[in-house]
Order: C-alpha cells, then structure tokens, then sequence
C-alpha cells in the first residue's frame, strides 16, 4: 500500500491541545472553520470530497450507462461522443464503471476507519482505564497486529474471510485499530491526570460516567484528525487489495480492479487504466488536503 | 548499550508469541471447513481426510496449536497443499530477487531523497521547495500499481527502453538482470523516496535552526561546509527511524510490484498462495515475513540508539 502507515509520526497525546481559550464553544467552533478553511489546498479537497460524494451517491442518475452492461460490438472503443472515457475489453462504459466505482471506494474509505476508530477506542479506554495487566495484553495484541506489514495482514485476513467488500472491510478495519488504540490510551492516561477527573471522581462518579463524560469528549480531536487522514489511505489499500483481486467481485466495478483489468491492454486502451487511475489519485490527493486541513484547525501544533 | 538490548528482546517475546497464535489462527478463521474451501468438491474424500489428518484438524485446537508451534520452533513451517514442498523451500528459491528489488529500491530512493529534501529545506519557501514538498506529496499519494502501469506504459510499451516483466537474475547475466530490476525498483524507491523526501526536509529544518549551526556560521565557515558537517549529519538520524518504519510500506509495496511486473519472489508467493488459498503456505510465508519485520524494527531500533547516545541514557 503505497500507504505509508497511515498516521504514523504524529500520535502525540491531545491533553497538550489549548484548551484553555474561555470563549462560547459556538465561537470556538467557528473559529475551527475558519482556520481550516484558511489551509491553501483545503477547498481543492473539500470540492474533490464534495465530487466524490456526489457521485457515489447519485451514480445510478450520473452513469450515462449500465456499469455491468456488455457491449462487445464496441469494445475497446476510444474516448469520444459516445463514451467519454472509452469502453473496455468488453465493451462496458469506463465513465459509468468509474462514477459506480466511487461509491466502493468511499464506502471503503469511511466504514473501514470507522471500524478501526471505533474498536481502538473501545480497546483504547480499555487498556488506558483498565491499566496493570489489561492494560499490558491489549498493548502486546495491538503490537502484534503492529508486526505485520498493512498489506501482507490484509492479504492473509482477506484470503481467509473471502474475497468481497465485507472481508475488505473487516480486513482494513483490524490493520488500523492499533493506531486508533494507541492514541486513545494514550489521551486516556493523559486525561485521566488531569484536576477534573479527581473532582469527578471526589463527586463519585463511576469510572463509566467519567470515562464518557471527561475522557471521551476530550480525546476526540485528535481522533478525528487521525480518522480524516486515515479515509485517504484506507481508500488506497482498498484499491491495492481490488487490485490485487481480493475486493468486491466482478462484474460490479471498483477503481483497482478496474485498473487491474485495464493492464493487459495498455497498448491498445490506455484510458481503461487511467480513468479510474485519475480519479483515484485525485480522490486521494484531495483527502490528504481536507485531512491536513482538519488537523491544521484542530491542532495547530502538528502543522508541519 | 547492553540493557537496551536485553529490553528490547525480552519485549519482542510476547508480541512474537502473539503473532504466531494469530497466524495459527489464520487457518481457523475460514469461514466453514478449511479443507473443503482448500480443495475443490470433486476431490477424492480420502485425500481430504489425508489432509486434515497431515494438518492436524481433525485433533483439539489446543493440541493443533501446541505440536504447530513445536514444529514452528524447529524450524518446520509446513508444507505448501499444492507442490508439497516445505515453506522454507518455497520461500528459499524466492527470496533472492526480493532481496534484490528492496535495495535496488532503497538506494534509488535516497539518491533522490537526499538531494530534493536538501533543496527544499536550504531553499525554504521557494519553488523549489514548493516543488519538492509537491513530490513528497504526490508520491505518498500514488498507489504504487498506477505507478507501476505509468512507468510500464512509457518506458516499456511506448519507448520499449526497458522490459516490462520477467526477471534475470544480475548474477548470472548483469544488464539483464538489472534491466529486468529497473522498472519495479523504481516504482518502489518512488515512493520510498517521497516518505524520506518528507521526513528529511523537516529535519533538516529543524537541525539549521540550531545554535551550533549559528555558531558554525559565526566561525565564519561557507554554508555548505555547514550544512555538510553540521546539519546533514544530525539531520539523517530521523531519516534511520523512518527507514525502519517503512519496511512495512517496502515489503507491501513489494508485493504489488512483484505482482505487476512478474518478478518470482517472496510477494508474489503471497498472492499467489493466497489465491491458490494454499493456507498452509500463507501462514508460513506470512510468519516469516512478520518475523524478518519483527527483527528489522528491533535492529533499527538498536542502531537508532547506537548512533544517537541520547536514546540510550533515556
């Protein structure tokens, strides 16, 4: 996965996040805004999210044609009035395979990080809260899960759940947990520290409605930051494991298989790989800049 | 020194026993009877039961685990389902020409790191550095078999400067060899290069904004000796930490690369025992290439504290 490990580098515990400004949180939310809009590339993203967005949700009313409908009478047909990406080897519409093909990728991209965010959480204030020997298992667990290259666990997770978008999904969900458990456990340790928790505790609340009420809404942000630059590379392994024929299964359309189909006629139809190879790229390069644009307004500190 | 040796080994022991349960369990975790997804239906049902006695299923998990991991220990990883052979066999004929792609990999991406993150971070806020953060970016973003299909596309179909599969082993036929070797080296050593390029840049910024830098400029010295002697030098300590991060990022992107281009090595066995879902081969070569990771992470760490000293009194 070109996807260098997604995140890695910059779990630094939120607890050092300014939390100290007195103004209305309205404001505060506002001024989050702002300063996210403010980052230069950040409205070239969001237009490339907004696209994206569109067009996996309106592909039935956006594809000129049926995604799965054969036509070899024109196959291998070039780019013109007719087709406007060309066909492929069969004679199906790359235009409409694409535009159906953003709905894998961006159902890729959020569920699987949304899986991942939500059990490393889960583990997270588990190990953080927990501490001793709980605290000292899920680590290790998360540390093994650690010691396999991304793509080679994903590989092994998706041959032996089966190929689909189900096995991809759980699959790309186990390989970014730790990064997710490792930054809430570490929020926890910090925030659980801190003078407000003690009074809470002094008041008797449970360690339940501590952990809900103080840990969570503060370690937040530094969750969402890493979940936004997460969608970007989950969308990418997604590809790579379609790619690699482990993905949702044909004939339904998805980028990476798509581009792996495409690879035996690039001489005669380049367009077969490099519709879907644009669009993929652009989606991912437009959600690295709304991810830098969150993690610029929720933590001004890890501008790089 | 020795301490942050003992400590570091006796920490990998739990994670190693860790990993190996989960790779056991990788067999398990087949949804139905993993010998009938294994084996096609028209299969003699004596073969199937052969197989399932030779793995051991048919025994109590606990007792699979026990005598798997015993032959584990012994160096036995298994046997492939389809040619027979053991998994050390297996890995053994293909291990040459991914050892080979990974450092042909490596040195292309830091001879074009190591200059582009220079120029960016000397030349701060110009051009050149907005085109150097601009190719650290894009080449994060790319996926490495679009890469590959673009490299492939100009160089091999349209230019036909260069092979576009196969392998020759540079052993036994040197231009060959390396031709065969250049296209998938630098589809890995881009994006190698882009994640160096990065993290090189920023600290190589962070070293020029320190006193012995200005100090170094006081004594008079032109800039280049200190960027030379001073800022490089610091600078490059980060750049072993990310080396060692990306080994991941280096043998995934290996595995797409031998895929693409046909080379015969340790990814490409993946995949295809992985489609073969030749489940005994998928966990062994994914158990040696979780253990090769395990141990290039804690040799880096250890050199990490090796060249750094302040690491080792922490």
């Amino acid at each position: 996965m070109a996807g260098s490990t997604p995140g890695s580098g910059f779990a630094e515990p939120a607890a050092t996040l300014a939390r100290a400004d007195a103004a209305p949180v309205r404001d505060r939310r506002w001024e989050v805004v702002r300063r996210a809009a403010r980052a230069r590339l950040a409205p070239f993203g969001a237009a490339v999210l907004l696209l994206a967005l569109v067009a996996a949700l309106g592909a039935p009313l956006l594809a000129p044609y049926d995604p799965v409908k054969q036509d070899l009478g024109h196959a291998l047909a070039p780019p013109g009035r007719a087709h406007l990406l060309g066909t492929d080897s069969i004679g199906r519409d790359v235009l409409s395979r694409m535009i159906w093909g953003t709905r894998v990728s961006l159902v890729a991209g959020f569920v699987s990080v949304a899986i991942a965010a939500a059990t490393g959480c889960v583990l997270g204030i588990l190990a953080g809260y927990a501490g001793g020997r709980v605290d000292g298992l899920v680590m290790r667990l998360m540390d093994a899960v650690l010691s396999f290259p991304p793509l080679v666990l994903a590989l092994a997770l998706g041959a032996v759940l089966g190929a689909g978008l189900t096995g991809v999904l759980i699959a790309l969900g186990v390989v970014y947990t730790p990064t997710f458990a490792r930054l809430m456990r570490g929020q926890v340790l910090a925030i659980k520290a801190r003078e407000y928790v003690d009074a809470s505790r002094a008041l008797g609340a449970s360690g339940w409605r501590v952990a809900c009420r103080h840990v969570l809404p503060n370690a937040t942000a530094p969750i969402v930051v890493q979940a936004s630059l997460s969608v970007a590379f989950a969308i990418l392994a997604e590809a790579s494991l379609s790619f690699l024929g482990l993905g949702i299964q044909p004939p339904a359309a998805s980028w990476g298989s798509m581009i792996n189909a495409g690879r035996g006629y690039l001489q005669q139809a380049p367009w077969i790989v490099f519709g879907p190879g644009a669009a993929l790229f652009v989606t991912v390069v437009g959600l690295n800049f709304v991810g830098d644009a969150i993690r610029d307004a929720l933590d001004p500190r890890l501008r790089t | 020194m020795g301490r942050l040796v003992l400590h570091r080994l006796g920490a990998t022991i739990p994670v190693l026993l860790l990993v190996t349960a989960g790779v056991f369990s990788l067999l398990h975790l087949t949804p139905g009877d993993p010998i009938d997804v294994m084996m096609a239906e028209s299969v003699d049902a004596t073969v199937k039961a052969n197989l399932r006695r030779e793995l051991g299923l048919d025994r109590p998990i606990a007792v699979q685990y026990v005598a798997w991991m015993g032959r584990v220990l012994r160096g036995d990883l298994g046997r492939s389902v389809r040619n027979g052979e053991p998994v050390i066999e297996n890995v053994g004929r293909r291990i040459r020409p991914s050892l080979q792609l990974a450092l042909l990999a490596m040195a292309i991406s830091l001879l074009i790191a190591a200059p582009v993150a220079l120029a960016s971070a000397v030349r701060r806020n110009t051009s050149i550095d907005r085109a150097g953060t601009t190719f650290a970016l894009f080449g994060i973003c790319m996926p490495n078999f679009l890469l590959a299909l673009l490299l492939i596309f100009f160089f091999g179909v349209t230019l036909r400067w260069l092979p576009v599969s196969g392998y020759t082993d540079p052993a036994e036929d040197l231009i060959a060899g390396v031709r065969s070797l250049v296209l998938p080296a630098v589809t890995l050593g881009l994006a190698l290069a882009a994640v160096i390029t990065r993290t090189l840049r920023s600290s190589l910024l962070e070293a020029l904004t320190e006193d012995y830098v200005r100090t170094a400029r006081a004594k008079g010295l032109s800039e280049w000796a200190v960027i030379r002697a001073h800022v490089l030098r610091n600078a490059l300590i980060p750049v072993v930490t990310v080396l060692g991060l990306q080994l991941g990022t280096l043998i995934g992107g290996a595995v797409i690369t031998e895929y693409v281009f046909g080379l015969p090595g340790v990814g490409r066995l993946v995949v295809d025992a992985v489609f073969a879902r030749d489940y005994p081969l998928v966990q062994g070569v994914v158990l040696l290439i979780a253990a090769g990771f395990i141990a290039s992470n804690l040799l880096v760490d250890l050199l990490y504290g090796w060249i750094d000293p302040r690491i080792r009194i922490r």
